[in-house]
Order: structure tokens, then C-alpha cells, then sequence
């Protein structure tokens, strides 16, 4: 029973420290592969909608990862793939490879608020968040979607370069996943990301569904995860620029 | 003010056809100087507006002259802190019905960060995809103006010549007529730079990096950071530096405009002073009246200037609006001409109008007036109330006066060739060139009165009455016949001095393309060889090679570096294949020696005004800013060269490969193998290209009367001014002519009293009239002698060191005699209608 008493007040302490929150929400989230294809629709301020498919790849530890995006459709965009170097110390390095032109670009640190590609997300939000470049700040506990999470503000530290000047992160306290995130530039918030349809798969708690609003633009982009799959083997090779120019 | 109204005024009202005359003369000169400057201004400002809209919010932009450089530049501007953002460009300008259209290669993913793009319905959205944009090299970006100019809309083909050959685009957004969408009058269109690299052929090339600095960081830190990064190879500068680039490279230009513009002006002072000088000898009756009632010199002084004041304010008020008007007439080829010579394209569809311009022109116009009118109005002031009713005598030159002006000459010409043979500098050419100018001014009357002393008896000769009559006419009245004559002579004087200038100049690139350009055939990727927007990739010299007829290829790359801040044209090419086929003409330096180390890559041959600009001389040091550092070459010669007015350099192409990283062509010169047809190659490369690359293929005779077409629209522009200067000489004529008649109405109306007929009455005046022409035609050719001296020594030292030789315009002189004589002759004949018309009992009655 003392142990229980123990192990109880252990987790308590745990959970009320927000940087052990967000490295338990990184611990869960971590596998040494991912792929899935990705459904992304796009409804501007206007009702316009536009469609992509992408397929994801990623391998490595979460914060050190490698992974590869390519476009699947529409036609116009197939094989466009993005290439992103996650670094636990620094910002992600970034390659674009556009078949067409048969040219890749290096998406520049200063470029990476900008929208990725006409969705709501930007460049900055493709890569992966190592909890060691923020410094957090536990705000308390609020109910969303009917399940209790914490809210956590998340700042950059100096080494990082974002464009967010702090972020707000809600984590469900059940599956230490995230429900939502929004990025704030000083006082105006800039895109709300909400994360739905949380599935385990292969004991990994997975949101099937995202959805991005960008409050400038006024924006949705939402994306439907499908064909998700964890530890598949994957070589290192296959997430360089030399593979990046190799043909769908 | 009172006398102004109570004796001016109703003289004005009786003699309204001279003060127009006189007004014109002002007005005339007043809108040379406003329109030729207002639309030279407005090409400035609208090539530093371009700039400016383009920049959008870059402090900084990053440039290596106009030669570009490679990609990875991009990277090192973007890895410092003091950057926020780093976007590079590629700046097109690509011929189409709609006009010139500015294509601007950006990068998508980040510009957005420097530049507004604002789209038609509000958000990027109407991009129909940034990621089709990107992904697909047809994509395209347009103005609304643009759009609406060319039928398109979203969706829309648009078809394009590109170094690839036609090309079709697909317009994907278009953009408000607001901002960045206004610039080249809208003609604009965006693109993917990578898929501009390979559309305008420039490689793995970047123009420039628009820069923005990170907050708190000052345009002085960001500089200083980006010029140690990047070492001098590189101009880190604000956008508004390229206005004065291109200012700096149209300098030639607005020195003529300024020389010609003086010099309208100069002569609307002797029409002024002809004008006024006239109305005192009229008005002498009435200020011997004013004078007897007490009216002090110096009112009857302030009397005079006050008049030329009100005369001048009202002609330059004329003349700035018809300046404009002139402006708006000159901008369209001041603009085709500044993008045919310098490559640089500029879209003005409004003229600039600048107020303190308008107000400086009012002052000098005013200026002028009253410099006219001074020594008038002085003379005014002297007249004796007691000889004011001797009419003529104020229209004789005392001998006293007549020799105070000759040795004043004397001694202007004694200091100005003092100042120009020993003085060394502009601080002592132009003052000598302005006394040269005064010394003619000073020397003109007694050269006329003796031009017409010789002429008397050869119009005596022919027509004994009338010439006789004629020529004493102006004998006896020298102010009033030197103030026209001297007005003729400088407006001639001026296009004498012009017309030298471009004998010159032509015969001089006569003789320099006759052995520098001697290949059969050029290939051009664009119509005009000046225009930067295409480049050949290097590949393309290895087929020409394997034609059939081809006996050489030569490819040439000539691009402006900035040394010493300046634009300087490198021209690069294999030196040693060249020198084969051309001679060379060296100003400095042995021939054989200074093509053999060139051709080694040991040094560089200059041209001669980059010498006399840089005084730079054979042994000196030419340091050249590039890319891959600061490349310091011996001057190994000079030569006479006229590719670029601001000089220019013959470095080996290898070199210039090694240290700009650039291997295309901006030309290649062609030699045909003997016994084939040179127009059969031409058709065969034509063919051999067609549908792949925009190219042009100028035969030798077609590339040299290009470059004799881009000196006439040079010229052209000139040709307008001395224009304006010939039509107010001519106004003066007929200003002489009419008080001539006024003043002789009396001798006239004896004349015909004791049987003159009307015939011998117009005779005398068409005679005295085409004397004038005649006097102010030979004077005017004499002065243009000393003007020709003058222009060819401000060419060599202020208009980009160029060594022209002296060439008297013969046959522009010829032309130019039946052209005076007739508008001499046509400015008589109304006054002579008028004379021979005028009722006789009052022509005897006056006075």
C-alpha cells in the first residue's frame, strides 16, 4: 500500500512538472519509423477548397529524425517532396524538390514561418519540437472535447529561432497526447492546430485527424491520416537529397 | 508699377506681335530647359520607383555588377543573424504587343516576407495552388493592368519568347493594380526564380538577394556584416544606389541635355536683348519726354528691367507648360533609347513634374530676361532728352565701342586658351569654354558689320538698287542687325558644334567596327545586343562549331562590374582566337605583347576612356571586384573602344569563367568558312534553332547599322533641342525684320513716294532678310569650329573619355544654307507685305 501512496504522489509530481509532461507526451509518441498518407483539404477564407495526398516517411528518435514528404496528387504536384533534418540542438534543415524543374531548394531558416505551400501550416510546424529547445510553464487544467488535459505555455528558447513568441499546449492527462496547440506572436494568435481521432496503433496513441486554422489568412486545412503504420524498416539513404530526385 | 501700366502696357497693345515674338523666344528657351530635364528626370525616377517597388521592404540588396553570381551566395547571406530575411531575384524584360513587360524571378517560399503580392481577391489563395505554382515551370504571376491589357485571366495561356523559343505560360493569380503590381506602368509579371534561371538562360545563376534586416539591426550594421561576409566582390547597398547606377550611367546624357538647354536659353537672352534694344529706339521719344519731366536714370532703368521681369516671368510661365507638354512628347524615346544603349529597361507613363525645377526654370528664364534687357534698359536710362528726337543715331556703334569690344574679346581668348592649354581640370576647361563662347558674343558685331560691308558690293552688284539698299540697312543699324545675327550665329554655332561632334563620332565607330567588327555573322539571343535578359548556355558554341560553313565561333560575354563604385563594361572572350582576326589599335602599349599576356590570362587590355576616366595607364592596376574575390590584373594597354561610355576591359574568357563562375554568351561572332554562303549559314543556324531558342542573326552590315541606329537615337534627342534653338533664331529674324520696317517706314514711304516700286520695296527687305541669314550662316559655321573644338574636348574628358576625331560638318552646313536663306527669306515676307502695304501719307508722316 505505501508503495501505492508512493508511487501515487511520484506521479503527481510528475505530472504537475511541464517539462516532464511534454518529454512523457515525446516518450509515448516515440517509434523508430512512421509512414502513413496523408488527405490534406485546404478551405480558404472564401470557401475555395483544394485537394493533396502525401505520403510520409519518417525514421530516427523523436527531436533527431529524418522524414520525407511527397506529394501523391493532384497530378500537377506529384513527386514534389520535402526533405526535413530534425535537430535536437537547432532548427531543422529543409530541401524542396520540385521534379518538373528538376531542382531542389533549401527552405532557409528565415523562410520557415512562411505557409507551407498554401496550407495552414507553416514550414516551422513540420518539425519535430524537441522539448530541450523550450522552456515551459504549467498554466493549469481545462476541459476540452470533454477530456481533461493540462495547459502548458511553451516559449523558444534564445537558441531557437521561431516564429511564435510562445506557444499554448494542451495534453490530455489520460494519454499524455496532444488535443491542441496554438501558436501566439506576442499577443495575436497566429494558428490554432487541433489534433482528433486518436487511435492506438501498435501501442502508439495517433491523432487520425488535424486540423489547422489560420487565423490571418482565415483558413482551415485539415488532414486525414491514413495507411499509418509504425516501425516499418527504413534505410538512412532514402532521406538524402540524392534520393529525393529519384522518381515516384 | 504706375509707369509700367501708363507707358508699357499701351506699347505692348500697339506692338502685340513682337512682345509674342519676344515672349516666344523666352518661352522657347525656358521649355527646352524644363522638358528635356523634366523628362530625363522622369526616366530616373521612374527606373528609381521600379526599384523601389520591387525592393518592397529590403533594406539591402546584394549584387556583383550585372554579371550575377552562383547560388550558394544565397546561403551565406541567409546564415547571419543580422537577416531576417534573404530573397533572391532574377529581373527580365521581355518584348511583347502589350509593350515591354519586367518579369520578376522570385523564390515563393520566403519573398512573401520582402515583398506584397496582392493578389486579386484578397489572400493567396487565388494563387489556384502555391504548391502547382511552384511545382510547375510555367507558372505565372500578372499585373491586373497586364492582365486586363492582354485579355487574360486566371487560367489563362500566355505565350512568351524565352531563350527556349516560344513558351507557353499558364497565368496562376493576378495581381490588384496596387503596390508592387503598379511598377513598369504595370507591365509586370512573377515567376519561380528557378524556372526564370532556366527561361532567361542565366544557369545556376542569381541577379541579386534582396535583403531584410533582422529588428534593431541598422542599414549601416547589416552593410558592414554582409560586405565582410561576402568580401568586395560584391555591392551590398540600398535599393535607391541603383537609381544613381543608372543615373551615373546616363551622365553623357545629361550633360547634352544641360549643355543644349543653356544654350536655347543663351540665345533667348540675344532675342530678349534684340527685343528690347528695339523698343528703346522706338520708345526714345517718349523717355526723352520722361526725362524732361523730371523722371530720374534710374527709374527710367527700373522702368525697362521691370518690363523684362513681367516678359520673362510670363514666357517662362508659358514655357514650363509647354515644357511638360515637349516632356511628355520625349519621354517614349528618351526611355527606347536608354534601354537600346544601356540594356536597361524603363516604363514611364506619367511625366515626373518636379515643382523646384518649374520654379528654378521661371527663375532662369527671368534671369535671362533680365540679362537681356540690362544693357537696353542701361541704354534707356542714358538716352539724352535732347537727342531723343534724332531717330537712327541710337542704332550706331561708336568705333570707342566697337574697339572696348574687340580688345575684350582679345582678352577672352587670351585667357581662355590659357586656361584650357595650361590649366589642368574642369575648375579651369569650362571657365575657359564659357569666355571662348563670350569672346564670339563680343566679337559678332564688328564681324557682322564687316560680313555685310563685303556683301554690300556683291548685292549691289546684282541688284543695284534694292541690295544696295539692303545691305546699308544694316550697316547703319549694327545693334539691332548684330543682336539677330549673333542670335543666328550661337543657335547655329550649337548645331554646327553638334552635328561635329556626331560626324565625328560616326566616323570614328565607322573606323573602330571596321577592324574590331569584321565576323560574317553575330548571333544574338535578343533583337537588341545591348539587352541583358538572355544568355546563350556555353554548349550552345560547340554546335554552332559543328555546323556546316562555320569556319569560327567567338563567344563573347560582356556584363558591367562595379569598380570603384562605378559601372565598368568586362568584356570576355578567348583573346587569343580574337586577335587572329582583329587588329587591335593600341593607344598605349605594344600590340603583340598586350594580346599575348591577355590571352594568358596575365593581365587586361583597357579601353582608352576607362584610361582617361580612371587615369589608368599601362603598368597601373586594375582591381576588379568578383565574386570569388578581387581579382588585380596589370594594364597591359589601351585601346580605342567603344563599347560602353563609362569604359570598358578585354579580360579572357577563361578568367572570367574562373572567377565569375559564368560560362554563358551574350553573343557569338561567326566567321564563315570561304566560298560558302554567309547568308545560307545564317539560314541554316536560324533553322537549326528554331522553336528552341530565341535567337537573331545579324549579318556584319546589319550589326553595324544597328549601332549606327542606336548613335542616331542618341543624336535624335539633341536634334530636337537644336531644333527648338533654329525656330527662336528664326523668331528673332523675324523680329529684326519687323521693327526694321517699323523704323524705316518713313525712308520706305519716300522711297516709294519718288517711285520705288512695291516689287523693289519687298526686294530690299527679302535681301536685308537673307543677308542677315547669310552673315549669321557663315559666323555661325566660324563658331562652330570653336564649338566642335569645345564638344570634343568636353567628350573626351566629361562624356565618357571618348577619343573623337575633328570633323567639320560640311555637309550638315550645306544643308543647312538653303535651310537659313528660306526661313530667312520666309520670316520676310510679311514684314515686306506689311511695309509695301502700309497707307503712304502715314508712312510719311511718321516720325
Amino acid at each position: 500500500m505505501s508503495k501505492w501512496i508512493a508511487f501515487l504522489l511520484a506521479s503527481c509530481a510528475l505530472a504537475q512538472d511541464p517539462r516532464q509532461i511534454v518529454e512523457e507526451v515525446q516518450r509515448r509518441n516515440r517509434s523508430q519509423s512512421q509512414r502513413y498518407e496523408g488527405t490534406l483539404t485546404v478551405t480558404s477564407a472564401k470557401s475555395r477548397v483544394t485537394q493533396k495526398r502525401w505520403r510520409y516517411e519518417r525514421t530516427g528518435s523523436f527531436g533527431d529524425s529524418k522524414a520525407v514528404l511527397r506529394f501523391l496528387e493532384p497530378p500537377e504536384v506529384k513527386g514534389v517532396a520535402l526533405l526535413v533534418h530534425n535537430h535536437k540542438e537547432r532548427a531543422s534543415d529543409q530541401w524542396m524538390w520540385t521534379p518538373e524543374l528538376q531542382r531542389d531548394r533549401r527552405i532557409a531558416l528565415q523562410d520557415r514561418s512562411t505557409r507551407f505551400f498554401g496550407t495552414g501550416f507553416s514550414f516551422e510546424d513540420l518539425e519535430e519540437r524537441d522539448a530541450g529547445q523550450f522552456d515551459y510553464t504549467l498554466l493549469g487544467q481545462e476541459k476540452l472535447d470533454g477530456q481533461m488535459c493540462w495547459k502548458l505555455e511553451a516559449r523558444p528558447r534564445q537558441t531557437k529561432r521561431s516564429q511564435y513568441t510562445h506557444s499554448y499546449l494542451w495534453v490530455r492527462q489520460d494519454l499524455y497526447v496532444y488535443v491542441m496547440v496554438e501558436g501566439y506572436k506576442n499577443q495575436e494568435l497566429l494558428r490554432r492546430i487541433a489534433y482528433r481521432d486518436y487511435e492506438n496503433v501498435k501501442g502508439l496513441w495517433t491523432a487520425r485527424f488535424l486540423e489547422v486554422f489560420d487565423t490571418k489568412r482565415q483558413s482551415r486545412t485539415t488532414m486525414k491520416l491514413e495507411k499509418l503504420e509504425y516501425g516499418l524498416p527504413m534505410k538512412d539513404e532514402d532521406f538524402t537529397l540524392q534520393a529525393l530526385r529519384r522518381p515516384l | 508699377m504706375k509707369l509700367l501700366v501708363l507707358l508699357s502696357w499701351p506699347y505692348v497693345r500697339k506692338h502685340k506681335l513682337r512682345m509674342l515674338l519676344t515672349l516666344a523666344g523666352i518661352m522657347l528657351g525656358v521649355a527646352v530647359y524644363v522638358g528635356m530635364h523634366t523628362a530625363n528626370l522622369t526616366i530616373q525616377s521612374a527606373f528609381q520607383r521600379t526599384v523601389d517597388r520591387i525592393a518592397g521592404k529590403a533594406q539591402l540588396q546584394v549584387s556583383a555588377g550585372e554579371t550575377g553570381f552562383p547560388e550558394d551566395v544565397l546561403e551565406r547571406v541567409q546564415s547571419l543573424r543580422e537577416v531576417s530575411a534573404a530573397a533572391p531575384v532574377i529581373e527580365a524584360a521581355l518584348a511583347t504587343p502589350q509593350g515591354t513587360l519586367l518579369v520578376l524571378g522570385v523564390d515563393m517560399t520566403g519573398d512573401s516576407s520582402l515583398r506584397e503580392y496582392d493578389l486579386e481577391g484578397g489572400g493567396e489563395d487565388v494563387i489556384d495552388d502555391p504548391l502547382i505554382f511552384l511545382a510547375q515551370p510555367d507558372s505565372m504571376i500578372v499585373s491586373r493592368q497586364f492582365a486586363e491589357r492582354s485579355g487574360l485571366g486566371r487560367g489563362s495561356k500566355l505565350t512568351l519568347k524565352t531563350m527556349g523559343g516560344q513558351k507557353t505560360f499558364i497565368v496562376r493569380g493576378v495581381m490588384k493594380a496596387t503596390g508592387l503590381a503598379t511598377v513598369f506602368g504595370g507591365n509586370l509579371a512573377i515567376m519561380d526564380i528557378y524556372a526564370a534561371q532556366a527561361v532567361f538562360g542565366r544557369g545556376r545563376l542569381f541577379d541579386r538577394i534582396d535583403v531584410g534586416l533582422s529588428e534593431g539591426v541598422s542599414v549601416r550594421k547589416g552593410t558592414a556584416k554582409l560586405q565582410s561576409l561576402l568580401g568586395p566582390g560584391f555591392q551590398v547597398e540600398p535599393p535607391q544606389s541603383r537609381g544613381a547606377h543608372f543615373e551615373s550611367m546616363a551622365r553623357g546624357l545629361t550633360i547634352s541635355i544641360n549643355m543644349a538647354s543653356l544654350f536655347a536659353l543663351l540665345i533667348g537672352v540675344f532675342i530678349i536683348y534684340n527685343s528690347f534694344s528695339i523698343a528703346i529706339t522706338q520708345r526714345r521719344g517718349e523717355i526723352g519726354v520722361l526725362r524732361a519731366l523730371g523722371a530720374s536714370r534710374g527709374q527710367v532703368r527700373r522702368l525697362f528691367l521691370l518690363e523684362s521681369i513681367v516678359l520673362g516671368v510670363a514666357g517662362s510661365l508659358l514655357g514650363v507648360a509647354a515644357g511638360l507638354a515637349l516632356a511628355r512628347g520625349v519621354v517614349p524615346g528618351l526611355a527606347a533609347t536608354l534601354q537600346d544603349v544601356f540594356g536597361h529597361a524603363v516604363s514611364a507613363s506619367e511625366i515626373t513634374i518636379s515643382p523646384p525645377l518649374a520654379a528654378f526654370s521661371v527663375f532662369i528664364g527671368v534671369l535671362a530676361s533680365l540679362v537681356g534687357g540690362y544693357i537696353p534698359a542701361h541704354a534707356a536710362a542714358r538716352v539724352d532728352p535732347v537727342k531723343a528726337l534724332q531717330k537712327g543715331r541710337n542704332q550706331v556703334l561708336s568705333e570707342g565701342e566697337n574697339r572696348l569690344r574687340r580688345r575684350a574679346a582679345v582678352a577672352c581668348i587670351a585667357t581662355s586658351a590659357a586656361l584650357i592649354g595650361f590649366g589642368n581640370g574642369n575648375a579651369y576647361f569650362y571657365p575657359g569654354y564659357l569666355l571662348g563662347i563670350t569672346s564670339l558674343i563680343l566679337l559678332s558685331p564688328s564681324m557682322a558689320m564687316w560680313l555685310a560691308s563685303v556683301m554690300r558690293p556683291v548685292l549691289k552688284a546684282v541688284w543695284p538698287v534694292e541690295g544696295a539698299l539692303a545691305a546699308d540697312s544694316l550697316i547703319q543699324a549694327p545693334r539691332r542687325t548684330s543682336a539677330t545675327v549673333t542670335a543666328l550665329m550661337l543657335s547655329l554655332a550649337l548645331a554646327v558644334g553638334f552635328a561635329g561632334v556626331s560626324r565625328g563620332i560616326y566616323a570614328s565607330l565607322i573606323d573602330w567596327m571596321s577592324h574590331t567588327l569584321n565576323p560574317d555573322l553575330y548571333v544574338s539571343p535578343s533583337r537588341s545586343i545591348t539587352a541583358k535578359t538572355f544568355r546563350f548556355p556555353a554548349s550552345m558554341a560547340g554546335e554552332l562549331r559543328s555546323m556546316e560553313g562555320v569556319e569560327e565561333v567567338q563567344p563573347v560575354r560582356n556584363a558591367r562590374v562595379m569598380i570603384g563604385g562605378e559601372p565598368v563594361m568586362a568584356v570576355s572572350l578567348d583573346i587569343g582566337a580574337i586577335s587572329r582576326r582583329v587588329r587591335v589599335k593600341p593607344v598605349e602599349g605594344d600590340r603583340d605583347e598586350m594580346v599575348r599576356l591577355a590571352s594568358q590570362g596575365k593581365g587586361v587590355i583597357i579601353s582608352d576612356n576607362l584610361s582617361l576616366l580612371r587615369n589608368l595607364h599601362r603598368g597601373g592596376i586594375l582591381e576588379i571586384p568578383t565574386p570569388r574575390g578581387v581579382l588585380k590584373l596589370p594594364v597591359l594597354g589601351s585601346s580605342v573602344d567603344y563599347s560602353d561610355q563609362q569604359g570598358s576591359f578585354l579580360i579572357d574568357s577563361k578568367l572570367f569563367q574562373r572567377y565569375w563562375g559564368d560560362d554563358t554568351a551574350n553573343l557569338f561572332r561567326i566567321h564563315v568558312k570561304k566560298g560558302q554562303s554567309r547568308e545560307a549559314v545564317r539560314e541554316a543556324i536560324l533553322k537549326r534553332w528554331a522553336g528552341s531558342h530565341e535567337i537573331f542573326v545579324y549579318t556584319n552590315e546589319g550589326i553595324r547599322e544597328y549601332i549606327l541606329r542606336l548613335t542616331d537615337q542618341w543624336f535624335g534627342l539633341t536634334y530636337i533641342q537644336l531644333a527648338v534653338a533654329l525656330v527662336v533664331a528664326i523668331l528673332g529674324i523675324v523680329n529684326t525684320l519687323t521693327v526694321s520696317i517699323s523704323d524705316r517706314r518713313r525712308e520706305l514711304g519716300v522711297l516709294q513716294a519718288v517711285g520705288g516700286l512695291r516689287n523693289q520695296i519687298r526686294r530690299t527687305i527679302w535681301l536685308e532678310a537673307v543677308s542677315i541669314g547669310v552673315v549669321g550662316l557663315v559666323m555661325g559655321a566660324a563658331a562652330g569650329v570653336v564649338m566642335i573644338f569645345f564638344n570634343l574636348h568636353m567628350l573626351h574628358r566629361d562624356l565618357g573619355g571618348l577619343r573623337v576625331d575633328f570633323v567639320f560638318p560640311y555637309a550638315f552646313v550645306a544643308l543647312m544654307t538653303p535651310v537659313v536663306v528660306l526661313c530667312s527669306f520666309a520670316a520676310a515676307l510679311w514684314p515686306a507685305e506689311s511695309a509695301v502695304r502700309a497707307s503712304l501719307v502715314e508712312s510719311l508722316e511718321y516720325e
